[in-house]
């Protein structure tokens, strides 16, 4: 399959509206392999307009006369308008779009093909191994080993290389306890809570099916959780269903720990919503937020109706729950759901931004970021095949990575002082996730990056998001480091909705934009009359 | 203007009274069309009006004896703000006035001076705009009780508008509805959202912004002036015309321009404080003549805050401070319901005036903005639904703690006051290196 054969044309003349508060271009039009490219003609500026088309969620076309439009709506929610010159190359552009937009192939994707200048290929792949986490783990406690017993994935092909399991328990049990396990998925430490000596872990959900079925190595490895936590440590297993959804997944081969072979862990169901519900949500309040003419009251009711904001604030009290076991109680934590690979994550990775106050930096949010969501195995490429616009029958869409997105912000407005990046790092993630010149998001799992040779042959999000003339974007100025946990208000009062992300395009983001400019003004003023001083106070140091 | 400025900070303890005569002098030496009218100052043309107010320079006393007999409550058209620009090289004034509503009754009165009053406000050959903020139905069944609006036949110049403004008991209940759910315990969001719909607060907040953007822009876009009127022209007429100040002057975006604001466009103008501030949210006792007007002025000019958070020179704080001391306050600048009142309690002699103390330097900084950059620029706030949002400063203030996000403002504004001691550090540095260069000409500088 070559490009070419999917380009119907060429190059056009348009007109190019950006959006409500931007000035239109005029330039030519051109269609790649993977980009749409404006060239504006005079007298604009000879900057390229370029847009990559796997951002494209989808595509309106109207002709009338001897011209055209082609509404594009893309996945970060920016809506694009393009007048064409030509009934027939309207036509023609929009097939083409149409068809380079939702090419499944991974390996012709964009990120194998961009090479920009400054960035070397390798870089900053080595930021987060699993065996970098490790080590700090075992500075803390020696109870956990790093097992490199899924190193070609033939145990569980959604996990990542290695993995952190409890000392006690060798490879042989760890592979009886994936079969035990939704898609091999067994429990593995997420993090280690040193103020308390308690762990966090996640896996699947047991295989224990109508016949209840046990699986000693899999009671085996939960006790020595416990006997290893602190004694006596008793254990919490936070169901990410509804009790009738856990009861119901038996019939069909699922189920829970039962309470008897597990002793010490009690079970907690904390249901979250996941898959078609939680796009069709997305859809919804997106929806809503394009509508400037609606009244208030219309505007409110279909905000109540998507239940976006209660689906962030279920998400934020299981992690509080979690977080609370862990702190407070001293209890270990296993959260899984189903397949172990959406809710699940979501829970465990932000129970470690209320706890651990290294995630809350730039470079420990990253980590978090590669470690529970990318190598951990939540399926990207499926989740982010669509965003909210798309008229495609959904299939395995679902924005759980955005929902923790959103969660995040949440977190940072009630702790302005306490997280190092701001909500620009936020905005940056989401639209990679979707679509990105980057390899990070790309693929579902460790073990199909391997195959496609994603870290060889792409460059790393984080490589590009560490560049010095980016980090102004992204960090947060007011920042001070808070070794404490932050308690997230949970009430729906103190719950907004993502201004900065679902309104981003609908209304201008100037004032804030220049808010945030002007903040970060001040802050290195400071930085730099403090170093004037400084150098002024070493010089005028009177020579006698 | 200085001057203007120099004599309202030297007032100590004198509530605001008469200082509005200088500042409107200043404002007269610009326009050769309008005059001072000194024919309320026994407060008996009109009760509710200030002893001074300002009228086209064509219309006499006598005249306005008249219109006052013609109008709601005797609030006969007055000028509220004048707006100059520049448009293809020559300078436009146009105005926004404001009044009650004309009692036509269901005979179809008219008033000639009225009318002559209102016409000499029009640029040659323009129109002009009237905003009604009752809606027509409202307003036509105004008649039957003596009121009632502006007929075409009698003032074929000006185009009516009707853009309904909620008031009264109406604006109490939505109060009441909206601090309920605010308190709201229950730990769900689809009924906190619910809740908060039903209030219809912000529907309020939506419509008042509207209609103050459609002033605005009668004066800003369209070159037209505009007189303000509901049925007594001291609730929603108020809302309008001083929103509409906030959008089209930046100087009304400063600390003083907006103290200045609310003594002219609401305690002088005469907005009834003492009945619409007697009771809050709270209270059980049957309620009359209370509505949070006044807050919901606050909570507009709050979005818009909001909105452009690099063009006012306050912040939130001095919102919130506002809104205390207009319900509760041991200062007697909102006591009485209109400057009559005022002068009968002798209030300039026994009470202290808020202003004397929020300007002190000590307390003016606590409501400072420090990210405030003087701009000459009009702004328009965004109406959409999805741009107002709930003032939690004043609604969810004590739901739970701000610690964090006052933290945050304190981080900022201690990085600014230490911006500025390093700054002054800086110069007595470079002062002293300078010195130290010229004493010493034959030492080589550091």
């Amino acid at each position: 399959m070559e490009f070419s054969e999917l380009i119907r044309t060429g190059r056009a003349q348009a007109e190019l509206l950006p959006g409500p508060e931007e000035a239109p271009l005029r330039g030519t039009l051109c269609v790649t392999g993977h980009h749409l490219l404006l060239s504006p003609g005079p007298p604009s500026t000879p900057d390229l307009w370029l847009l990559l088309l796997r951002s494209v969620d989808s595509i309106e076309k109207r002709v009338a006369g001897d011209s055209g439009t082609i509404t594009l709506r893309c996945k970060d929610l920016r809506v694009l308008q393009l007048d064409i010159e030509g009934v027939e190359a309207t036509l023609d552009i929009a097939r083409s779009i149409e068809a380079l937009s939702s090419l499944e192939s991974v390996i012709t994707s964009f990120p194998f093909f961009y090479r920009p200048k400054g960035l070397r290929l390798g870089d900053a792949w080595h930021f987060h191994p699993p065996e970098r986490y490790y080590k700090r783990v075992a500075r803390e406690t020696n109870a956990w080993r790093l097992s490199e017993v899924n190193q070609d994935f033939s145990l569980c092909s959604s996990y990542p290389r290695a993995v952190i399991v409890p000392r006690a328990v060798d490879d042989d049990a760890l592979a009886q306890c994936a079969r035990f396990r939704q898609g091999g998925r067994f429990p593995v430490l997420c993090y280690h809570h040193a103020p308390s000596g308690t762990v966090l872990l996640r896996s699947s959900q047991p295989l224990t099916g109508p016949q209840k079925r046990r699986c000693a190595e899999d009671e085996d490895l939960l006790r020595a959780v416990l006997t290893g936590a602190r004694p006596g440590a008793q254990g919490f297993i936070v169901d990410t269903r509804s009790s009738q959804a856990a009861k119901q997944a038996r019939m069909t081969g699922g189920g829970t720990e039962a309470k008897a072979a597990y002793p010490g862990w009690k079970r907690l169901h904390r249901p979250l919503e996941r898959g078609r519900a939680l796009q069709e949500s997305f859809v919804r309040l997106v929806e809503a937020c394009g509508d400037t003419e609606q009244s208030m009251d219309r505007w409110l009711s279909r905000l109540e109706g998507c239940r976006w904001l209660a689906h962030v604030k279920e998400a934020l009290s299981t992690a509080c729950l979690a977080a609370q076991g862990m702190e407070r109680e001293g209890a270990c934590i296993l959260v899984h759901g189903a397949e172990g690979t959406d809710s699940t994550l979501l829970v465990t990775s932000l129970t470690q931004l209320i706890l651990d106050p290294l995630s809350r930096t730039i470079t420990g949010f990253q980590e978090l970021v590669e470690r529970e969501w990318i190598q951990a195995g939540h399926p990207f490429q499926l989740r982010c095949a669509h965003s909210a616009f798309s008229h495609t029958r959904p299939k395995h869409e679902a924005p759980t990575f955005l929902l923790f997105l959103d969660c995040v912000w949440q977190l940072g407005r009630q702790f302005p002082l306490s997280l190092e990046f701001g909500e620009g790092l936020l905005l940056a993630l989401f639209e990679h996730a979707y679509a990105s010149p980057f390899g990070t998001f790309l693929c579902n799992s460790e073990k199909e990056r391997c195959l496609c040779e994603v870290r060889t042959r792409t460059h790393s999000l984080w490589s590009g998001l560490n560049q010095p003339k980016e980090q102004r974007k992204l960090r947060n100025p007011l920042y001070v480091p808070n070794p404490l946990a932050i308690w997230p208000s949970v009430e729906p009062q103190s719950l907004r909705l993502w201004q900065g992300l679902f309104l981003r395009w609908t209304r201008p983001p100037e004032p804030s934009e220049v808010a945030w400019e002007k903040v970060w003004q001040i802050v290195t003023e400071r930085e730099k009359t403090g170093d004037s001083a400084h150098s002024f106070c070493l010089s005028s140091q009177p020579k006698q | 203007l200085e001057n203007c400025i120099g004599s309202l900070s030297t007032l100590d303890s004198v509530t605001l009274m008469y200082p509005s005569s200088t500042e409107f002098e200043t404002l007269l030496f610009s326009c050769n069309d309008w005059r001072l009218s000194y024919v309320n100052k026994e407060f008996a043309v009109c009760p509710s009006y200030p002893p001074i107010v300002i009228v086209p320079k064509s219309i006499d006393d006598e005249a306005l004896r008249k219109v006052a007999t013609f109008r709601h409550g005797g609030r006969f058209p007055v000028l509220s703000y004048y707006h100059k620009k520049k448009w293809n090289g020559k300078w436009y004034r146009t105005v926004i006035m404001r009044s009650g509503q004309p009692l036509t009754g269901t005979n179809g009165r008219r008033c000639k001076e009225d009318e002559k009053l209102i016409n000499a406000t029009l640029r040659a050959g323009k129109r002009g705009y009237i905003i009604d903020t009752r809606s027509l139905n409202v307003a036509q069944q105004a008649r039957a009780k003596g009121g009632g609006f502006e007929q075409e036949a009698h003032y074929p110049q000006w185009r009516r508008i009707h853009k309904s403004i909620e008031r009264y008991h109406i604006l109490q209940d939505s109060l009441i509805k909206l601090v309920e759910a605010c308190n709201d315990q229950t730990h769900n969001m689809d009924r906190w959202l619910s809740k908060l719909e039903a209030s219809n607060w912000l529907t309020h907040v939506k419509e008042i912004l509207t209609t103050a953007c459609l002033a605005a822009q009668c004066i800003d876009r369209e070159g037209a002036s505009v007189l303000i009127h509901g049925a007594e022209g001291t609730d929603s007429t108020l809302q309008a015309a001083s929103l509409a100040q906030i959008i089209l002057e930046p100087r009304s975006r400063t600390v003083r321009g907006f103290e200045a604001l609310i003594e002219r466009e609401w305690l002088q103008a005469g907005h009834p404080f003492q009945q619409r501030c007697a009771q809050s949210a709270y209270c059980s006792s049957k309620q009359k003549w209370e509505a949070p007007v006044f807050l919901l002025f606050l909570d507009c000019v709050w979005q818009i805050l909001r909105q452009f958070p690099c063009s006012f020179e306050f912040n939130e704080h001095f919102l919130i401070m506002l809104f205390e001391h207009a319900y509760a306050s041991q200062f007697g600048t909102f006591l009485g319901n209109n400057e009559s009142e005022r002068c009968k309690l002798k209030l300039q002699q026994k009470t202290m005036s808020l202003w004397s103390w929020v300007n002190r330097p000590s307390e003016l900084s606590k409501f400072a903005n420090p990210l405030f950059e003087a701009n000459n620029l009009v702004i328009w706030p965004s109406v959409a639904p999805q741009s107002l949002q709930l003032w939690e400063g004043i609604f969810l203030r004590w739901n739970r703690s701000s610690k964090y996000v006052d933290e945050a403002y304190e981080e900022m504004v201690n990085i600014i006051e230490y911006n500025r001691e390093l700054q002054a550090k800086v110069n007595i540095l470079r002062r002293q290196l300078a010195e130290l260069e010229t004493e010493d000409g034959l030492r080589e500088s550091p």
